[in-house]
């Protein structure tokens, strides 16, 4: 349509909602992060459980939250759940944090548990033979071992959640893509807003990417070639 | 092996989805080929619109879209001798739809303004509108002034939000405009916004059709009153045309004041 007619002077006057846009998403992608990572440690350790009171309840909230859609969580608890609880809403923050808080939880459960369960049998077994109780056995033996297994896919679950922080829109949370839809409706023109978002999205993912492998460089003692070990050594 | 069997598995899903892509190209050409009214049959225009936006454009129980702006248009199409089929595309995608041809014309309580007749062009008015500011019970809004340091919930990138962005500045974090009309309202309820503003028709059907909600309307002289055009892309004077001529025809006739209950000059 217009592609070489593209005016940047209107996505510089709504510069403070695209950065405030940046602000919020990366608040609402930390919070719902450590949030999802904390409470998914447990839920996934409560998969791994032999009680059935602790092991039912972690398989049926993985089974809830993986299960139905973020979106549809989103405005489950924006609109239904905090105001029927407090009889009034707490704000987008709020509820978009929670909504990822608890949907990051059941990913990160899974890959926490997956983690735990790829350490063979035998670790396990030689740290009690040593006298290890269980606990101190899972936290020094297993965890440390499986952590470095889960790595990888935890950063992949950090970078989709960045990218899924944007559905909070909908409950009109002023997050990056927020600000996209402003400019849009305010200029009936959508390629350079959304173009603008597309391009300040992956940013952050390209910058939370190297992060990512700066980590998981670090964690790693297995094989890595040898020309990308010198790089990241170079650097570190 | 393994490695074949997926790339015929790819091949054949992109040929799938190639041969849809040109099945429902040719289907749109088709169309936009029957509302030029070369054949014998009564042209069909393909109308855009959001129903989201009771009762102006909304679904009914069995998924048809319906309300005023309906009514009007299917009064419209009657009177200057056009068919129409409705397709519900929601608000932003309604834009790009008609300037990219996939409907001929769109109707969705869109207010005439400047910044839209740049991009798009309009029939003559057919309804009027005002904004409405709905408050709870309790609430001391007077007007709209009264709201300047309230949150203000409006559906986004509506003529309720440009008001309101006049009012508390273009980029404010106090507007709380979730993507449609229920929501904005429900924000308010929940006591996320301190008032909702939008259309009058919505705001007092909202509030007929919610008696036990407490809340209160409030009106506002200093709102501009508002023109609901039917929207085509620039340029098409052939549409324009057909559309204001229907319009003319049902203002005469009064079957737009039947419709709407009161006359548009």
């Amino acid at each position: 349509m217009d592609f070489l007619d593209i005016r940047l002077d209107m996505i510089w006057d709504y510069r403070e909602l695209f950065i405030r846009g940046m602000g919020v998403t990366l608040a609402l992608t930390a919070a719902g992060y450590l949030g999802g990572f904390v409470l998914g440690l447990f839920v996934g350790m409560g998969k791994l459980s032999k009680k059935k009171w602790i092991y039912y309840p972690s398989k049926y909230y993985v089974d809830f939250f993986r299960g139905t859609p973020l979106l549809v969580q989103i405005l489950l608890i924006h609109s239904a759940l905090i105001p029927g609880i407090f009889g009034h809403s707490l704000g987008y923050f709020v509820s978009g944090t929670l909504a990822l808080v608890l949907n990051s939880a059941a990913y990160n459960a899974e890959i926490i548990r997956a983690g735990i369960q790829s350490i063979e049998k035998g670790q396990m077994e030689a740290a009690r033979s040593l006298g290890m109780t269980q606990n101190i056995a899972m936290k020094n033996i297993i965890l440390p071992q499986a952590f470095r297994r889960m790595v990888p896919p935890l950063g992949n679950e950090l970078i989709a959640l960045l990218k899924d922080s944007s559905l909070v829109t909908i409950i009109a949370a002023n997050d990056l893509l927020y600000a996209g839809k402003v400019v849009a409706g305010a200029s009936f023109r959508f390629w350079e807003p959304y173009l603008t978002v597309a391009i300040l999205y992956l940013c952050l993912t390209y910058v939370f990417g190297k992060i990512i492998s700066y980590v998981e460089n670090r964690f790693s003692n297995s094989y890595v070639p040898t020309q990308r070990k010198k790089m990241f050594s170079t650097r570190s | 092996m393994r490695f074949l069997s997926l790339g015929l598995l790819l091949a054949s899903v992109s040929m799938l989805l190639f041969a849809c892509g040109t099945a429902k190209d040719s289907g749109t050409s088709n169309n936009s080929g029957s509302s030029e009214g070369t054949d014998n049959k009564k042209t069909k225009l393909i109308v855009g619109t959001d129903a989201t936006y009771a009762p102006m454009e909304f679904m009914d129980e069995k998924g048809e879209i319906v309300g005023i702006d309906i009514d009007i248009v299917k009064a419209v199409a009657e009177a200057a001798g056009f068919e129409v089929e409705f397709k519900n595309y929601g608000w932003e995608p309604l834009f790009p739809a008609l300037d990219g041809g996939e409907v001929d014309f769109a109707v969705s309580s869109i207010t005439i303004t400047k910044e839209r007749q740049e991009s798009f062009d309009f029939s003559d008015p057919y309804f009027i509108a005002n904004q409405l500011i709905l408050v709870p019970e309790d609430s001391t809004v007077t007007k709209f002034e009264d709201l300047k340091d309230k949150r203000v919930s409006v559906q986004i990138n509506t003529t309720g939000h440009t008001v309101t962005k006049k009012l508390l500045g273009k980029t404010s974090s106090k507007i709380v405009a979730p993507e449609s009309m229920p929501l904005a309202i429900s924000e308010m309820i929940n006591g996320n916004a301190d008032a909702a503003v939008g259309d009058n028709a919505v705001i007092i059907d909202y509030k007929a059709n919610n008696p036990n909600v407490k809340v209160k309307t409030v009106e506002d002289d200093s709102f501009e009153k508002e023109y609901y055009g039917l929207m085509v892309k620039k340029g098409n004077t052939e549409i324009l045309d057909m559309l204001n001529e229907g319009i003319k025809l049902i203002k005469e006739n009064g079957k737009l004041k039947e419709i709407t209950g009161f006359d548009v000059k």
